[in-house]
């Protein structure tokens, strides 16, 4: 097993009347124990140049990481970690993750993403930028 | 306006033969802005019991706002058993399970896409194993209305 760790710190001094920090690391484990993860994709970087609709991560059973994932079935504790690199500009550019057909939110230049993720139909992650403008992203999936 | 900042950390030495190491910090803006802070926050505890339903856990917006585009939302699940975890869900989607210990930041829609006023956007979660797992969340978000719901009485 590997021994693989997701931390995140959230903080603020201006917020509220009182500082926010808040802090919390995840070991990240097979399905329902305390075993570590033992696939990844490793960190994978994409150009976008148009603005139409792409399978980020093929979740199908018939292809891509569930197949990959060997004998051990369906991905169920799998975790995504995505980023756009594109400097924010003038804030307007970005892309819109989708869970399939449904909006997550957008991911906006300089902005980052960190989400469980399970395999099968349906659960594809998919991308649309906002424009033809270059888009660089990056991600690394555990499962 | 605000400053607040979110930073992710991922480290392993031996999940591939060479060691990841990633580190990246986002400021929280409002979308088509370069420097200004969101200025709205909800965050809460609760407990999620198995009954065979999912919960609200983070509604969408009461009322359309179709300027408020760009919110963020912090789930953990603090539970410490191992095989426990939450389903989170947008609307009827899964996203994925939270185990005991793990957490998720996301970019979030808070508008009701479809602008109906409806739920299609609302964040949900659902336990289907063990007993009352507790589950924090923290909602950054840009909306220029209220993001309360109205007072029905």
């Amino acid at each position: 097993m590997a021994t693989t760790t997701a931390t995140i710190t959230l903080a603020s001094s201006d917020l509220l009347d009182n500082n926010i920090s808040v802090s919390n690391t995840a070991t990240l484990t097979d399905q329902g124990n305390d075993t570590g993860v033992t696939k990844t994709t490793g960190l994978t970087r994409v150009e976008l140049s148009s603005t139409s609709n792409v399978v980020l991560l093929d979740s199908g059973e018939a292809g891509g990481l569930e197949l990959a994932r060997n004998a051990g079935g369906a991905i169920t504790s799998g975790k995504v970690f995505l980023q756009n690199l594109n400097d924010r500009g003038d804030g307007s550019k970005y892309v819109t993750v989708l869970l399939q057909a449904v909006v997550i939110g957008r991911l906006y230049g300089g902005d980052w993403m960190f989400l469980p993720w399970q395999g099968g139909a349906g659960n594809d992650l998919e991308v649309t930028p906002s424009s033809t403008t270059d888009t660089t992203l990056e991600y690394i999936v555990f499962y | 306006m605000a400053t607040t900042t979110a930073t992710i950390t991922l480290n392993s030495a031996d999940i591939l033969s060479n060691a990841i190491s990633l580190s990246k910090t986002s400021s929280l803006y409002y979308h088509n802005t370069t420097s200004t802070g969101l200025t709205q926050y909800k965050s809460g505890r609760v407990n999620v019991y198995v009954t065979g339903g999912s919960f609200d856990l983070i509604p969408a917006l009461a009322s359309e706002e179709a300027s408020a585009t760009n919110s963020y939302v912090y789930i953990v699940n603090k539970d410490t058993t191992a095989a426990n975890y939450v389903n989170i869900s947008i609307y009827n989607e899964v996203i994925g399970r939270l185990y005991a210990g793990d957490w998720m930041f996301i970019p979030w829609e808070q508008n009701d896409p479809v602008g109906d006023n409806g739920s299609d956007n609302d964040i949900e979660v659902e336990a289907l194993i063990g007993g009352p797992q507790t589950v924090e969340w923290m909602v950054f978000t840009e909306s220029t209305a209220t993001i309360l719901d109205a007072s029905g009485d």
